[in-house]
């Protein structure tokens, strides 16, 4: 019996594949095999925690930092019923960002630890959320698209290995439905409403295209480590896959809008059952990745006020802990 | 003064926020960070109590307020309990179908039970599930609570993990504050439902057709 939660003083995160013990990885991968989940007292190799201290860090930070753009649209939503949804939805993601962290820090990464990173600059977090939203229509594109994306992804990664993780992910996705329902609903009574509705959310679905085709990676040749975190159930599709699942599902719903994709090759082949489409311009994702993207700095400067702003608060009714531990699951 | 960050963020201006705040931020004691509590909830009245996750809080009481926001927002339930992390005593992990009831050496047992504590038991009986609420067992200290658990218990399912808790040290909600959760169903703004929209793109479609 051990109590007060699990507690990872000496993490080696560096340690590499060829030093784990044979035997303890052996047993790791058949569980894993079986379809059974990891729990944050199971051993696992260092490779594995540190991908997904990585991932669901990122995720966390998506969330939280993804709650902005929209978040200044509240007070501009057009009427009372759409504040209100917009309101909850906001909420919402702030709190996906908060079982995501609690994911995360089952890995033995404090929270704090991870707020100082995504502050600073060491951690990252979706690209696309490193882009203006002009007008309410890029407000709704955000509530529909985007967030189909990222059901897309979190659907995929709900059935990895992970327990803490599927667990989070499990109950984002049921949070997720409203989200995709209220951002179709909205995008749908610009798409039908005046001629000036239309043109605004036609304008909005061309500044977002290019940022959701990078939303879901760069193409599969380009990425590294996918064999050994897809056998371990750490990464569940690849970025090529969610991309192909997501034009699959929602191109028919846009075009149903009547509404034009920014992309002339964009077509489904009949003979692969595949998409095709221009490859966006991946230098520019790299660009915005590192930093200059047309809202990074902003993005991270509201985070930071927001932090220092609520100090007070947590100092007010803060009661030290002396040795913080994780929690179970 | 530092130029205000161009931006179309209300808050950027409200805020005052400069180039300034791109500074590195001060990295935080070691110990400043809130507690960790468990949440447990009973999602619908007789389903019994299953673990839904933990908050960060620096009391019972702001944490038993955050379970309530984080986990009962969207779905309503019937019932709500906290536990501090520290507070929840843990065994270790089985698989395979080995109950860890089965590895469990049998505790020296106190001829007079009077004197101790109640306990409260959860079970995992699938990896990758939540805990959930199996009852609860009096004894003089875990290990015994441990034996008296697994006299208890019918052993219809393997058991793969056990919480242990004492019963002092979990907070439930009073049957008293259960209307708190009365409102949910009022706020149809967060339901699926309350955005079909289908007739819109029929209507819109017939519309464009009747102007070919």
């Amino acid at each position: 019996m051990y109590g007060g939660g699990n507690s990872f003083e000496h993490l080696d995160l560096d340690r590499s594949l060829e030093n784990e013990d044979p035997q303890l990885l052996a047993e790791f991968e058949a569980r894993i095999a079986r379809g059974e989940k990891i729990e944050p007292s199971d051993w696992m190799p260092a490779l594995y925690r540190k991908q997904l201290i990585r991932m669901i860090e990122q995720h966390a930070h998506s969330e939280i930092i993804g709650a902005l753009p929209e978040g200044t649209w509240i007070t501009r939503a057009p009427g009372f019923k759409r504040k209100m949804a917009l309101m909850a939805k906001v909420q919402d993601e702030v709190g996906h960002a908060q079982l995501l962290y609690a994911a995360a820090e089952t890995l033995g990464k404090p929270r704090e630890k991870m707020i100082e990173d995504l502050i600073n600059g060491k951690s990252k977090y979706s690209n696309i959320f490193n882009y203006p939203a002009y007008t309410w229509a890029d407000s709704t594109v955000i509530s529909w698209l985007v967030d189909a994306g990222a059901i897309v992804n979190q659907l995929a990664n709900s059935k990895g290995s992970y327990g803490p993780y599927c667990r989070a992910l499990d109950r984002i996705c049921a949070e997720e439905a409203f989200h995709l329902k209220y951002g179709h609903h909205s995008v749908i009574h610009l798409s039908t409403g005046s001629a000036k509705q239309r043109e605004m959310v036609q304008a909005a679905l061309n500044r977002w295209w290019t940022p959701l085709m990078h939303f879901f990676g760069p193409p599969d040749k380009m990425s590294t480590h996918t064999e050994i975190l897809t056998r371990w159930k750490v990464k569940m599709s690849t970025n090529d896959e969610n991309r192909q699942q997501f034009l699959d599902m929602y191109v028919p719903k846009i075009w149903d809008l009547g509404l034009t994709i920014p992309d002339p090759n964009l077509k489904k082949n009949e003979t692969t059952e595949k998409w095709e489409y221009t490859e966006p311009d991946w230098e520019e994702f790299k660009r915005v990745i590192n930093g200059d993207g047309p809202c990074n700095k902003e993005r991270l400067a509201v985070r930071r006020r927001a932090e220092e702003r609520g100090a007070w608060v947590r100092k007010a009714i803060m009661k030290p802990v002396e040795k913080p531990v994780t929690p179970l699951a | 003064m530092t130029a205000i960050l161009e931006s179309l963020d209300p808050r950027v201006k409200r805020m005052g926020i400069t180039a300034e705040n791109l500074n590195a931020f001060p990295t935080p004691p070691e110990n400043d960070q809130f507690a960790t509590y468990q949440v447990i909830i009973e999602p619908k009245e007789g389903k019994g109590y299953e673990s839904a996750g933990i908050v960060h809080a620096p009391d019972a009481e702001i944490a038993f307020l955050f379970g309530k926001e984080q986990y009962s927002r969207r779905f309503t339930c019937s019932g709500m309990a906290v536990a501090a992390t520290a507070d929840v005593l843990a065994s270790p992990f089985t698989e395979n179908k080995i109950s860890v009831y089965d590895l469990l050496e049998y505790a020296s047992l106190e001829e007079n039970n009077s004197a101790g504590e109640f306990y409260e038991v959860f079970h995992l009986y699938k990896r990758g599930k939540q805990h959930s609420h199996w009852g609860r067992v009096k004894a003089v200290n875990p290990e015994q609570a441990l034996y008296e658990a697994k006299e208890a218990y019918d052993h219809s399912k393997p058991v793969y993990n056990i919480w242990l808790i004492a019963s002092d040290n979990i907070f439930f909600a009073d049957e008293n504050i259960k209307q708190i959760w009365d409102t949910l169903p009022l706020k149809t703004h967060r339901d699926v439902r309350d955005y079909k929209a289908q007739d819109k793109i029929n209507a819109y479609k017939e519309r464009i057709k009747s102007n070919l």
